[in-house]
């Protein structure tokens, strides 16, 4: 009788742990702006779109499309000032939408490595595909 | 006729097959060693210290008297994990492997940024994991714009800043030499140009103010601190102005990384050097479209990663630069 007490007190602690957990939400990322990318976007999966499609497939670093912060040279991520920001994002959806009409991929995703269409495909490492240096 | 050099399959279609990509990062993972006496510095590329065939320390090496040496080493990218190199801890391994077996243990190893590919917290705790294993006095760290993704360098602060000032900018005195550790990366210019600012150049104005001209200065940085390339980026939009401030030395000698390949140039009294990444390749200067992770063909991977040495000769309070061969013992 008393071993099935403590099971029962284990058991409880376990649920209310259990319960605890699944209670907290999960962390929210910092990111304030995002109107293409997924909202809830992990760093992880943002910063490789970021490297990956972005600063290899143009040849181009982060402030080509992020706007520095005011009386700084720091980037401030969030902002809309620079043109080549909106751009981006149309190229995106472009990019999503070819995918999607004329490859059949359902759901596709920026970043996603099997997509028949990224940036680099037109891009090849230059701002404006085509340009030759 | 069989050529080994040729390559059989090429899956990826990214001409590189198993036997050539572990044949070329036997010559991946270098870095440098530098050897300070009587305040000059004489560097070293690993891979010329290492026999490519059984990847140990040459035999018969005999290093030269120095007072004390030391290591660096740069642009590791774990995360990094495409065709150009899908095992960077690998050859993260190999670099410290190096470094270990050094007939002289370094006194300490500079570690010249990018140490992660996406400034994750895991990346940056395989890049810790790994370094305990190096046998050496102590790390000491500059950030690449890698490592200050998304957060201006919040989390590489917290991890590496410690003691240091503003975005993680420092000195410190080493047996007589003053070591300056710069950050360009978290202030970015227009076309990826490195960016010292003016709180980190009054700081290093202040810094080297009281110090005699006779003191030997080492410089580290990511982003070279001469223009070797602005089109692409590789160069610090006011690096003049912080080089002004050294002008006055009779020895200074900066290290940055980021390029993933090894260049030197002399101006004046000061010599400024390259590290290959511990990672992967990029292409030469203006050899490519654009910056970036490098496929090439196997063979020709150990031709950009192949280094050179520089011997630093102090004479007639002006510094020479020759090429200097390791003393081969027995011979």
């Amino acid at each position: 009788m008393r071993v099935s007490k403590k099971y029962g007190v284990i058991m409880a602690l376990g649920i209310v742990v259990i319960v605890g957990i699944a209670a907290v939400p999960a962390p929210a990322n910092e990111y304030k702006n995002l109107k293409v990318l997924p909202k809830d976007i992990s760093t992880k999966d943002l910063s490789r779109i970021m490297i990956d499609d972005f600063e290899d497939g143009l040849g181009v670093s982060c402030g080509f499309c992020h706007a520095e912060e005011k009386d700084s040279h720091k980037l401030d991520y969030a902002s809309d000032e620079k043109p080549e920001k909106e751009i981006a994002r149309l190229m995106m959806k472009m990019t999503l939408d070819v995918n999607e009409k004329y490859f059949q991929t359902t759901h596709p995703m920026i970043g996603d490595s099997t997509l028949s269409i990224t940036c680099i495909t037109c891009h090849r490492g230059q701002p404006r595909p085509g340009d030759t240096e | 006729m069989k050529n080994e050099n040729y390559i059989s399959v090429d899956k990826n279609d990214d001409g590189i097959d198993r036997a050539g990509f572990l044949k070329c990062m036997a010559w991946a993972g270098t870095g440098l060693f530098c050897m300070m006496s009587g305040g000059v510095m004489k560097s070293y590329g690993m891979s010329q210290l290492i026999d490519k065939n059984i990847g140990l320390l040459k035999k018969g090496l005999m290093l030269p008297k120095a007072d004390f040496t030391f290591a660096q080493i740069s642009d590791s990218h774990i995360g990094f994990n495409k065709p150009a190199n899908p095992d960077v801890v690998g050859t993260l391994q190999a670099a410290i492997g190096k470094i270990n077996a050094m007939p002289v243990a370094p006194s300490f190893i500079l570690h010249t940024g990018d140490l992660s590919h996406l400034a994750q917290a895991d990346e940056f705790d395989t890049l810790d994991q790994e370094m305990k294993s190096a046998k050496t006095g102590k790390i000491f760290y500059v950030p690449g714009e890698h490592d200050v993704l998304n957060d201006n360098g919040k989390q590489y602060l917290q991890r590496y800043g410690k003691d240091t000032k503003g975005d993680g900018w420092y000195s410190f005195d080493y047996n007589g030499v003053h070591f300056i550790g710069l950050v360009n990366v978290v202030n970015t210019a227009e076309g990826g140009l490195g960016v010292l600012g003016n709180e980190q150049l009054e700081w290093l104005q202040k810094d080297v103010k009281g110090l005699s001209s006779s003191t030997p200065i080492v410089v580290f940085a990511h982003i070279p601190l001469w223009a070797i390339y602005p089109q692409w980026g590789w160069g610090t939009r006011d690096s003049e102005q912080a080089l002004s401030y050294l002008k006055r030395f009779g020895s200074v000698s900066v290290l940055n990384g980021h390029i993933h390949q090894t260049l030197q140039k002399v101006e004046g009294n000061i010599t400024f050097h390259t590290a290959t990444s511990t990672a992967f390749p990029q292409p030469q200067p203006g050899a490519a479209p654009a910056a970036g992770p490098m496929k090439v063909p196997a063979e020709q991977l150990r031709t950009l990663l192949g280094v050179t040495s520089v011997d630093y000769v102090e004479h007639n309070h002006t510094l020479a630069v020759t090429d200097t061969p390791l003393v081969i013992a027995n011979k």
